[in-house]
């Protein structure tokens, strides 16, 4: 499964008035496409820590000692606030716990949920033409490269042509679209008003006529009402010349009520028609010379137009750009090649016992270029681990040398005070306040983190370099094709109010509100804690994100209403591919929803695996207190509650975090930190336990019988 | 563990806002010693009924008896009857054919209308001097106690009188029962130290003793798990489980005979609300505590409660055992809310399937309304005839 977003040893800690607090302490995870992680934990975790972080919104007190968090060939925590701009809320959303807190509550539900589409709307249509153009120009280069620049203008010209006549399609496109809008609305409008008149009920009669026949109008376009739009043309203009009339109290709806009904009936016929090919189209009205098409009806007009472009241009500029893609895969591969050579190279550079700048920059740069040549710039998927390469190792590199002369500074400050204390001390007074330990960057750990990044590259391009005979290039030029059409298509889709409105309601009809018209003119407070949530659930989905982080989004509420959250998440999750962070303290609710589990505790995970991993098979005693202290409807025995608080991660304990409040601590816990134990290739732990050393501990029983007796309810024995 | 003892007694408790019936008829007895759950989803009245028996609320129309005394009382019930009996003789008035058959009227009218009225004073004055009468009750006790000894009483006795008679004085009914509430942080007072909420009852009962009240409080924190040096520090220094056990040693400091326990555990991490759960299990069943345990995670309240009330929209719906309850659920809400608990078992979870509850599609009121009745022994369902009849089937299968 292609992987959304990864976690690589994220370290957090908050500057407090007592101390540095160590928030997060080295967490790796993945998320892959259409998958839910579910990070459990007590408050103070560190989960909720992990989820901002990945969304950029830290509180300022927040200092990120390292790690990366790799979303789309970026490191999120190096990206700019710019940069993060694009991602946030866009790419990635977010829910928080409280609903109500996350609305805004003097602006109605409507204008919030069409608020983002809008704005975003404008950016997104930019930075389709730049990419659009900036990629076909990449194209072209590839492909002449490919054919040794030997009919450099030909290939030109096929770009310009693809150019152009994708221009004409943006064009005709949006035409329809905007015409096709204002049909639908039109005739929802319609519906409402009809309604309202049967029942003798209408509110502002004439200006809602007046809207209706300019929506009318604004529906007329050659593939959306062409045949009867004359016909139409004298309904509108009938209906608003009878506009006054109806304002007076008591007025006669009869005639007003048929020429509506009409009307709907016109435009519920253009709007059922099928949709042309504006690609093809956009090239037969550009350059096949003629100035009309041929007439005939849409289906066959579609398949004749679709053989014209393949015959004439489409097949060709195929051939041409697998071509080039081909090319450009390959001298990628030979960059790759040389990369490789180079990073082992250069290795022995950053292993000396102290680093001499000179030579590590110099090295830095020599990569750089090397490195570069391993990407290829065609490709639509983006190795992220090559993109952030360099701007990484440059960061450690400097994270180093600036880190030799703070310690400097730093130990003489320590020196000083600790003098000054020592003086104190011999004089006999007993001094009221403590030496504050010297913040001393520990070298080798940079040192070790720069090998790190460089072995790890260099071990991911001979993977790819691997994998290099199994490409299927027909199918990549085919989605480079698509990818191209794409963002020619977000150019098209400008977002005006009325079809945010119109996608809003859409949304929220797909998280399940009745009545989505009535509720879209209605403020937060007169929704319940359920149906908010789901308001927010839809305004997180407005963007279309990739990546959807749920922060204990039903805590607040009540189990019918969780309940109904949960599936909704669930669906959702289902139909738009969605990868999910779902954030609770809760292990109930997660069994449902998660594919995989993080237990966490005191920053670090302490047990990583699938659902039913964590489940049936739980090894951490953590994961087992949790288990083991919420009641189920067939507990009867006393629960077994963990003892005391968590630890204070001003001063994190030296050994496992949990060992103070574990029955199982071995000495060894008090002494070492327990590294991650692999019990299978889903299903790791961190705790001694597992060590082949330790004794062999049973979870508890109230587990294993909580295990057995779901086992008899299922009904089924074959749970692996 | 419970005695057949009647603690609490709810009778058609109406508790209404204006328009908005919070809670509607509602009837039910908390034995003594036992631990009577009260559920349903937010909003469905639960927290009202709550507040209502702690006299939070003046309560629109019904009765409320604790440890048989009336503690509070409606008078919408009275006016209502009073104004119906009007309109209703008013139109037999009009009917009537004679002189006679109308003095007959009047006067029976009239017999209804002061028969009400009767009732209505009788609330209002039980509502308003319970606690009085109670503590009248306690005096006498106190000087029937001291009184043959003080004539010849040293001045020690003498001041142990006094200080037993300002207690008694001071003392309201409704101080036996006391409430722990759901939000650990807002129920406590930033700028009173753990020693100052803790002997707060007590002080404003009539306690002077400072070295008494320091030794009760102390008592009280090691009791809930806390250590005396706590008894200094303010509620900010504590973390959520342990800021509830404050709450929980305010409460039982007033040596209360009922504890209404309002969420007591759903603003707590999982691994703190089992410490909570034990804390109260623990308490119950060392000093008898009868508790009325308000909650909308089943799971907890099906473990805690002896008794398991469930409302639905300022109705209760169904009462029974808790065993019998989750055993065999009748009301169609009760099965719904039943099937939305989640379970820590991902296979049985992929298979479980919400049962969704409509009141409009499930029930037919139009002709024959509901009523609160008892379809198997202990076990109570708000139905009509035919609904009574089909969860009388549903009982023998």
């Amino acid at each position: 499964m292609e992987n959304k977003l990864s976690v690589r040893d994220l370290t957090i800690s908050f500057r407090t008035s007592n101390g540095k607090v160590q928030a997060v302490r080295g967490i790796n995870f993945d998320l892959a496409k259409g998958e839910t992680l579910s990070i459990v934990g007590e408050s103070g975790s560190g989960k909720s820590v992990t989820s901002k972080a990945i969304l950029g919104i830290l509180a300022g007190n927040a200092i990120i000692e390292g790690g990366e968090i790799i979303y789309d060939g970026k490191d999120l925590l190096k990206i700019s606030e710019d940069e993060f701009h694009k991602i946030r809320g866009d790419k990635i959303a977010m829910i928080f716990q409280d609903p109500m807190s996350s609305l805004n509550p003097i602006v109605k539900i409507g204008r919030q949920l069409t608020e983002a589409m809008i704005l975003k709307g404008k950016a997104r249509q930019k930075e389709s033409r730049v990419t659009f153009n900036s990629y076909l120009k990449m194209l072209n280069e590839a492909m002449n490269a490919a054919t040794n620049e030997s009919n450099t203008a030909e290939i030109a010209e096929k770009c310009k042509k693809f150019d152009t006549f994708e221009r004409k399609h943006i064009v005709l496109e949006a035409e329809y679209n905007a015409a096709h809008e204002a049909a639908v609305e039109a005739i929802e409008d319609i519906d409402g008003l009809v309604f309202e008149m049967s029942k003798n009920a209408v509110k502002d009669a004439a200006y809602r006529v007046k809207k209706i026949a300019q929506l009318a109008n604004a529906s007329i376009n050659d593939y959306v009402v062409k045949a009867k739009a004359e016909k139409l043309k004298s309904l509108t203009s009938a209906l608003t010349s009878q506009a006054g009339s109806l304002k007076k109290a008591g007025a006669d709806y009869t005639s007003a009520m048929q020429q509506l009904g009409e009307i709907s009936d016109i435009l519920k016929e253009a709007v059922a028609f099928e949709m042309p090919n504006f690609f093809a189209m956009g090239y037969y009205l550009t350059f096949s010379g003629e100035a009309a098409l041929p007439d005939m009806p849409v289906s066959e007009l579609n398949g004749f137009l679709h053989r014209e472009l393949d015959e004439k241009f489409m097949l060709d500029f195929i051939n041409n750009a697998k071509q080039g893609i081909e090319y450009s895969a390959e001298r990628a591969y030979e960059g790759k090649a040389n990369a490789i050579k180079a990073l082992r190279e250069k290795l022995p550079v950053f292993e000396e016992e102290s680093l001499d700048a000179e030579k590590c920059k110099a090295a830095a740069k020599e990569l750089e270029a090397v490195v570069n040549t391993a990407i290829d710039p065609l490709e639509i998927v983006k190795d992220s681990l090559t993109h952030t390469f360099n701007s990484g190792l440059k960061n450690e590199i400097e994270v180093y040398f600036t880190a030799i002369g703070k310690n400097k500074v730093e130990q003489t400050k320590h020196d000083r005070v600790q003098a000054k204390y020592d003086k104190q001390v011999a004089a006999g007074k007993a001094p009221d306040w403590k030496v504050p330990a010297a913040q001393i960057t520990n070298l080798e750990l940079v040192k070790e983190n720069i090998q790190r990044q460089i072995k790890r590259l260099a071990d991911h391009l001979e993977e790819s370099l691997a994998g290099r005979a199994s490409r299927d290039y027909d199918a990549e030029t085919i989605a480079v094709i698509d990818f191209l059409k794409e963002n020619a298509s977000g150019i098209v889709n400008k977002v005006t109010p009325r079809i945010a409105k119109s996608k809003a309601i859409k949304l929220m009809e797909e998280v399940g509100i009745s009545e989505p018209r009535k509720r879209f003119n209605q403020y937060p407070f007169e929704f319940s804690g359920g149906m908010r949530q789901r308001i927010v659930i839809a305004i997180a989905l407005a963007a279309n994100p990739d990546i959807l982080i749920c922060d204990e989004p039903t805590t607040a509420l009540d189990v019918t209403i969780q309940s109904q959250i949960l599936e909704l998440i669930n669906k959702l999750k289902r139909e738009r591919k969605l990868s999910v962070i779902f954030i609770t303290h809760d292990l109930g609710v997660v069994a449902n929803m998660a594919d995989k589990i993080a237990v966490m505790y005191a920053g670090k995970i302490v047990e990583y695996g699938t659902s039913e991993d964590v489940f049936y098979h739980a090894a951490h005693p953590y994961t087992w207190a949790l288990l083991s202290s919420m009641p189920d409807l067939d507990t009867n025995e006393k629960l077994e509650a963990i003892p005391g608080t968590p630890p204070n991660m001003i001063y994190p304990p030296v050994g496992d975090a949990f060992a103070a409040r574990n029955k199982y601590a071995m000495k060894i816990d008090f002494e070492r930190q327990p590294p991650m134990f692999k019990i299978s290739d889903t299903h790791s732990a961190a705790t001694w336990l597992l060590h082949p050393d330790a004794p062999k501990v049973e979870p508890p029983k109230i587990i294993l019988d909580r295990i057995a007796r779901m086992k008899a309810k299922r009904g089924d024995t074959d749970v692996k | 563990m419970s005695s057949n003892e009647t603690l609490l007694k709810v009778e058609h408790l109406c508790q209404y806002f204006g328009f908005n019936k919070a809670v509607d008829d509602v009837n039910f007895e908390i034995k003594k010693g036992e631990v009577f759950g009260l559920v349903g989803e937010s909003g469905c009245g639960k927290t009202t009924t709550g507040r209502s028996i702690i006299k939070l609320y003046d309560i629109t129309s019904g009765n409320i008896y604790f440890k048989g005394i009336r503690i509070a009382a409606g008078t919408l019930g009275y006016k209502k009857a009073i104004a119906d009996a009007k309109a209703e003789y008013k139109e037999k008035l009009a009917a009537a054919k004679d002189e006679a058959e109308k003095k007959r009227l009047s006067d029976e009218l009239n017999k209804i209308i002061a028969d009400n009225k009767e009732k209505l004073k009788a609330a209002e004055y039980d509502r308003k001097n319970c606690d009085r009468e109670y503590s009248d009750e306690l005096v006498k006790k106190v000087k029937e106690k001291y009184e043959p000894q003080l004539a010849n009483a040293s001045a020690e006795l003498k001041a142990e009188y006094a200080n037993e008679l300002r207690k008694a004085k001071h003392t309201k009914l409704v101080t036996q029962i006391q409430m722990i509430f759901q939000d650990p942080i807002a129920s406590l007072d930033p700028r009173m130290t753990v020693r100052e909420i803790i002997a707060e009852g007590l002080i404003i009962q009539g306690e002077r003793n400072q070295k008494v009240i320091d030794e009760k409080v102390y008592e009280m924190l090691e009791l809930v798990g806390l250590v005396r040096e706590h008894a200094g520090r303010y509620p900010h220094e504590f973390s959520g489980g342990q800021r509830q056990r404050i709450g929980v040693a305010r409460a039982i400091i007033m040596n209360p005979d009922l504890i209404i326990a309002d969420e007591p555990v759903s603003a707590l991490d999982v691994s703190i609300q089992a410490q909570v759960i034990n804390l109260l299990n623990d308490l119950r069943h060392r000093f008898g505590l009868t508790i009325l345990f308000i909650a909308h995670d089943l799971s907890v309240v099906k473990y805690f409660s002896d008794r398991i009330g469930v409302m639905y929209f300022g109705k209760m719906v169904e009462l029974a055992t808790s065993d019998e309850l989750f055993k065999h659920p009748l009301h169609p809400y009760t099965r719904s809310l039943l099937s939305a608990i989640p379970m820590p078992d991902p296979v049985y979870e992929k298979t479980r399937k919400r049962i969704a509850y409509n009141p409009l599609a499930e029930h037919d009121y139009t002709t024959d309304k509901p009523t609160f009745r008892e379809v198997a022994p202990g076990h109570f369902v708000q139905c009509n005839d035919a609904e009574f009849a089909k969860y009388q089937e549903m009982m023998k299968e």
